[in-house]
Formats: C-alpha cells, structure tokens, sequence
C-alpha cells in the first residue's frame, strides 16, 4: 500500500511535479520532481537514511524541516545532503550514509 | 563594502513577520523578510484545522488559507520576502549576516524584527533514535505540505493542542492513531481538540509514558507505562503497541539564539518555553529598535502571534517616524485588547499547569474530557449548549472557557448566545427556533456542535455531525453510530449528506439512529 495521500479531505488532490526516476543505493526509485528526496524515499518504504558514524545506529527523517541532520544522505556524491529540505531531480544518485561515507563500513 | 539598507528587517516570514511587515509597509517603510525556508508562511501551511478566535481576527478560517491571505497582502504592499536565505548572525548597529546557497551577505536595518518562532522540544527513551520515531511537526511537514502519510500505524506523545491536532489530522490522512499518551495526570489541550480524536476511537492514556521504542532498524513497535506523581514507571503497567511510527509532540522553544547573539537581555522564562528575551508591551527588546514578535518572546499561537506582529510592525514605523505618537497609541490599544481577548479563560497563560476547576460560569468542569478525552454521559448535560427540545436543535459540547466564539455568528437565527465576553460557554436560546441549516456545526472550530432531532420518525431520531473524511458516507449508507469514546452503540444510518462552500470542507452527515442514542452518538462508522 502506498503511504502517498491520492486525496486528502481539506486539500483535495495535491498537484505534484512530472514523474522521474533516481537511485538510492543503486536500485531505481520514482518519485515527484521538486519534492523533497526524503519524500520520495518514504513513499518507497525506505526508511533507513544513515548509520552513525560511532555507534552505526541507523538514522532516518526525525524533523522534516531541514534543523536536525538526522536524513542526511550522500546526493551525487556529496555527504551531508538533508534530504528532507533537498528538492528531487530527474537522475540523482542517492546513496545510504555511512558515517560521512558512502562506503559500508566493513569497506572503510 | 556597500551594504544593502532597508528601514525594517524582518526574520522569519511565519504569522506574526507577515503581519508586522504588512504593517510596517502600509506606513510606508522599506521592508524585507528572510527565512530559511523554501517557502514562505511558517507553520501556517501546515495547518489544516480551522482557527479559534474571533470574527474579526480570522476564527474559523483553516491557517493554510490565512498563510496564502498574509502572503497575498504583503505582496501587494511592495513587501519583499527572500526565502533559503538563513540568518546566521546579527551584530551591533543592526547589522546582519544572512547566507544564500553558497555566499553570504550583509545587511543594516534601520530596525530589526525577531520573529523566528520555535522548534519542537524532544523527549529521550529507548530507542528514540530509531528511524520512525518523528516530531508532530514532521508528521505535519510529510502529510500537509507533502501529500505523505508519516506512517500507517502510529502512538502520538503529548496531549497538548499540537499533538491533539496533529492526531486527528494523522487520521485525516488516513493513519491509524493507536493511542495517545501523556505523562500529565490531564489533557493539556483544549477539550474539543481532545473529543474529536477520542470519538473517532483514539484511547487516551494520560499518566503515561514512553518506555521504550522498539525494532533495530525502524520502529516495530513501542512500550508505554503508566507514572506515578514523580514520573516515575509504576512496574506491571506496561503496555505494547505494534507501531511504526512514534510522534512525539512535547512542546516548543524559543528560537531566541539571534537575540542571545545580539546581546539583547534574556530571562529564563519556563512560562513563556524558555530562554526569552525581555521586551517591553511593543515587543520592543533592550537595544531600540529592536522587536521581537511571535513564539520567539514567548510560546503562544499564531492567532496571537499574527497581533504581536501587528503591534511591533506599527512600533517599528513609530521607531522610524513613519507615523506619530497618537497612531501608535491607538492602534497598540486595539490590538493590545484584541490579544487581551486571546489570553482569557482556562488557558490563559496564567493558568498554564493548573487544574481548573469550575467554568467562568461556576460549572464543575468534565473531569472525563481531562482525563479520558471525551465529556461523560452523566457530565454533558450540565453544560449550557445542551438543551433538549422537540424538533430539530443544535447541542453544544463546548464545555471549556476557550476564547473563540464563530458560533454566535453562525446561527441566522441567532439562537446561540456568547455575548460579549469572548471566552464564555455557547448558550441556546430555547425561544428561537433552530431552522437546522448547519451553519453553526460546520462553522465551530472544535468541532463541538451537533444538530439533534429527537422525533425524527417514531422510535429513531437523528444527529447531524460535522465530518472531514474521506470517503464521504453517501445518502442510505448504513453503518455505526459511536459514542463520544468511539465505542460503537448503535446501528446508523445515513440520511443525508451536505457540503457546501460556506461550509469549507467540512461536511454535514445526518445520521439516524435509535431514539435513546441521539444524545450518545457523536461519530459515523461505516460498515
């Protein structure tokens, strides 16, 4: 079942952006041009955005609004990207952070 | 260097900068507002509910609607919003620092306005980190501004009027709400807030908390238990959910670093949410021409953040000689009293933490809606919105002293009584008759009244209730009626079916049910 809301009682039919494709970790994943990737990812059942560097906790959309780094991701291989507050794009590699890394850390 | 100038500055382009700038620029200064964010209007676009208040400061309009009306008069009063533009600094001489993707610029303002509103507080347990475990403000952010559900089955903390209103819009959405938990022994939210969740069938457990939040790579589930008057676990209270999602609404705090920055005086202000800066009734802070407005000098609303905003948008043009002494001191009393009306009744500021017990008008107040969330059978009767009559009527379940009063308005017939103190309980007046429009259900912010016709057919009568789901129940739809705790008591059906503009979106669904459940039945489920 998708978690995106078809209709929602008070706001009606919510206009997205065209469709488009982009990666997380290598494997396709579709979403709405504009809305922020977490969106996209969530609407994927993607639930894991990094693992701490320290303590390799997983960490995933805490605050939405851009002020807690908890989603941060590896966009087009820069670290450190919110993705709560980072519109999508047609192609972009998003990949699970490890640490500031994109490697998992067995790999480091 | 050359340094842009501007005669007012505003952070934050939320409810209370929109409307200060609108001020500010109708006198005739130069304004511009930052904020961080990719869109302008705060947390207003995140509000779906309609607003309490009064008529003349935008009760029962749903705060989306007045974000775009805000966004909409500061644009034609020349108002320039700059948004991804974060303010990083503000130093002496009104000087700041504001960085815009990858560069950073400079700004002076002849004066400044702090209206950076608040950020959510957070609570610690077990597994709090876990990916699932969200703010309220998230779940708003995901399913009013992204059109996503936050989860599919989800445990709201904290009872105040944020995690009350972010539970029943969770169900809006089409979340299950598995329950919602609070340490406090009572609601801290107002009570209609409380009764619409707890009739769609939300327990609430209060003198409860989060034990732990389980799963290791995403919520799986959550523990609560109950506290004793220490907030201490009483063991063998526990109870499990199955969960993936934990909201966690525990209130707000200042975002007052800016005015720290600037070496404005501050106080720790546990009323007021936090580390505050002292400001003066302008909201003018200890440097001149320094204001601040909104939820930064003290948690509050927007509905009272929108007049603060007023009031230092006109102080500002009085700082600057935009306009003279007598204007300020008119327009600072007209606004002042309007927020004087906000700050009356059970949830002034000065009653914050405290048991209330008896209403304005001497009526014990419904320890079930404190405790339970819903006003018990044998309490509602002693509220003066409920009366019984023949033929159609409305029935008032609006038992708390709530500054907000739409419904005297509503009513064509003007059969609902306020009078002049905003704060007091909606009376029926029993001589008029109720033509059964529906004005005053759809028109109630809390969603707290109902047209009852208690001799509709012999042996069944009807309830007419406000509804904001989807799908809409159509005519001859049978299903449930549910009790104000969302327990089902009978079999309904649906007689009909109305929506309306006037009504902005929430629809009147008359459901008929047996004689003796016309006063019980609060809620349609369909089969």
């Amino acid at each position: 079942m998708s978690s995106r809301i078809e209709e929602h009682p008070i706001l009606g039919v919510q206009e997205k952006g065209r469709k488009v494709t982009f990666t997380c970790d290598g494997k396709a994943v579709e979403g709405y041009e504009g809305e922020p990737i977490a969106t996209a990812l969530k609407a994927a059942g993607i639930m894991v955005h990094r693992y701490t560097k320290k303590e390799h906790k997983p960490r995933g959309i805490f605050c939405a609004i851009g002020r807690c780094t908890d989603c941060v991701m590896i966009v087009d291989g820069k670290p450190n990207v919110r993705t709560c507050v980072t519109p999508l794009k047609e192609g972009m590699v998003v990949n699970t952070q490890y640490g500031v890394s994109a490697e998992p850390f067995e790999k480091q | 260097m050359s340094m842009k100038r501007y005669d007012l500055i505003i952070v934050g382009a939320g409810p209370s900068g929109l409307s200060a700038a609108i001020e500010a620029a109708r006198r005739g200064l130069k304004v511009v507002v930052f904020d961080e964010n990719e869109k302008p209007g705060g947390q207003l676009f995140k509000q779906i509910h309609k607003f309490f208040g009064s008529k003349e400061h935008k009760a029962k309009v749903r705060g989306f609607v007045i974000g775009q009306q805000l966004l909409q008069e500061a644009a034609e009063l020349g108002v320039e919003v700059v948004l991804n533009a974060t303010v990083v600094g503000m130093y002496m001489d009104k000087e700041i620092v504001v960085k815009m993707g990858e560069e950073v610029h400079h700004f002076k303002g002849d004066s400044i306005l702090i209206a950076t509103g608040a950020a959510e507080n957070m609570v610690t347990f077990d597994g709090w980190t876990l990916p699932g475990v969200i703010g309220a403000g998230a779940a708003q952010t995901m399913m009013n501004l992204h059109g996503i559900k936050p989860g599919s089955k989800i445990l709201m903390l904290g009872s105040g009027n944020v995690g009350l209103v972010v539970s029943y819009q969770l169900l809006q959405a089409g979340c299950e709400v598995v329950a919602l938990v609070d340490a406090a022994p009572r609601v801290g939210g107002y009570g209609v807030h409380a009764a619409k969740v707890a009739r769609c069938g939300v327990p609430f457990y209060l003198s409860h908390t989060i034990m732990k939040a389980e799963g290791t790579e995403c919520v799986t589930g959550v523990t609560i238990a109950q506290v004793d008057s220490h907030f201490k676990f009483i063991p063998g209270t526990e109870k499990h959910f199955d969960v993936d999602t934990i909201c966690l609404a525990v209130g707000l705090s200042p975002m007052s670093q800016l005015l720290k920055m600037a070496g404005c005086e501050m106080e720790d202000n546990p009323r007021r949410g936090g580390q505050v800066p002292i400001c003066d009734e302008y909201g003018e802070t200890s440097i001149k021409g320094l204001f601040v407005a909104g939820d930064v000098s003290g948690i509050e609303e927007a509905s009272s953040a929108m007049i603060e905003g007023r009031i230092a948008g006109i102080a500002a043009a009085y700082y600057l000689g935009y306009i003279d002494k007598e204007e300020l001191d008119a327009k600072y009393q007209e606004n002042q009293a309007a927020l004087a009306g906000l700050r009356q009744g059970m949830f002034a500021p000065e009653n914050r933490g405290k048991l209330v017990e008896k209403t304005e008008e001497g009526i014990d107040v419904s320890m079930n809606l404190l405790e339970k969330g819903f006003i018990a059978e044998d309490e509602i009767e002693r509220f003066p919105g409920v009366t019984h009559t023949k033929g159609i009527h409305p029935v008032i379940e609006c038992s708390q002293n709530i500054p907000c009063n739409p419904c005297q308005d509503a009513c064509p017939k003007h059969c609902i009584k306020i009078g002049s103190h905003i704060t007091a309980l909606p009376a029926v007046d029993e001589n008029v008759e109720c033509v059964g429009c529906g004005m005053c259900v759809a028109s109630c912010s809390g969603q707290a009244i109902f047209l009852v016709q208690e001799d509709y057919e012999p042996g069944y009568g009807t309830v007419t209730l406000p509804y904001e789901f989807l799908p809409l129940p159509q005519k001859g739809d049978k299903g449930f009626g549910l009790d104000r705790s969302g327990k089902k008591v009978c079999e309904a059906e649906v007689v009909q079916v109305r929506t309306s503009p006037a009504f902005d979106h929430t629809n009147l669904l008359t459901i008929k049910v047996p004689s003796d459940m016309v006063m019980k039945a609060r809620f349609y489920k369909a089969e």
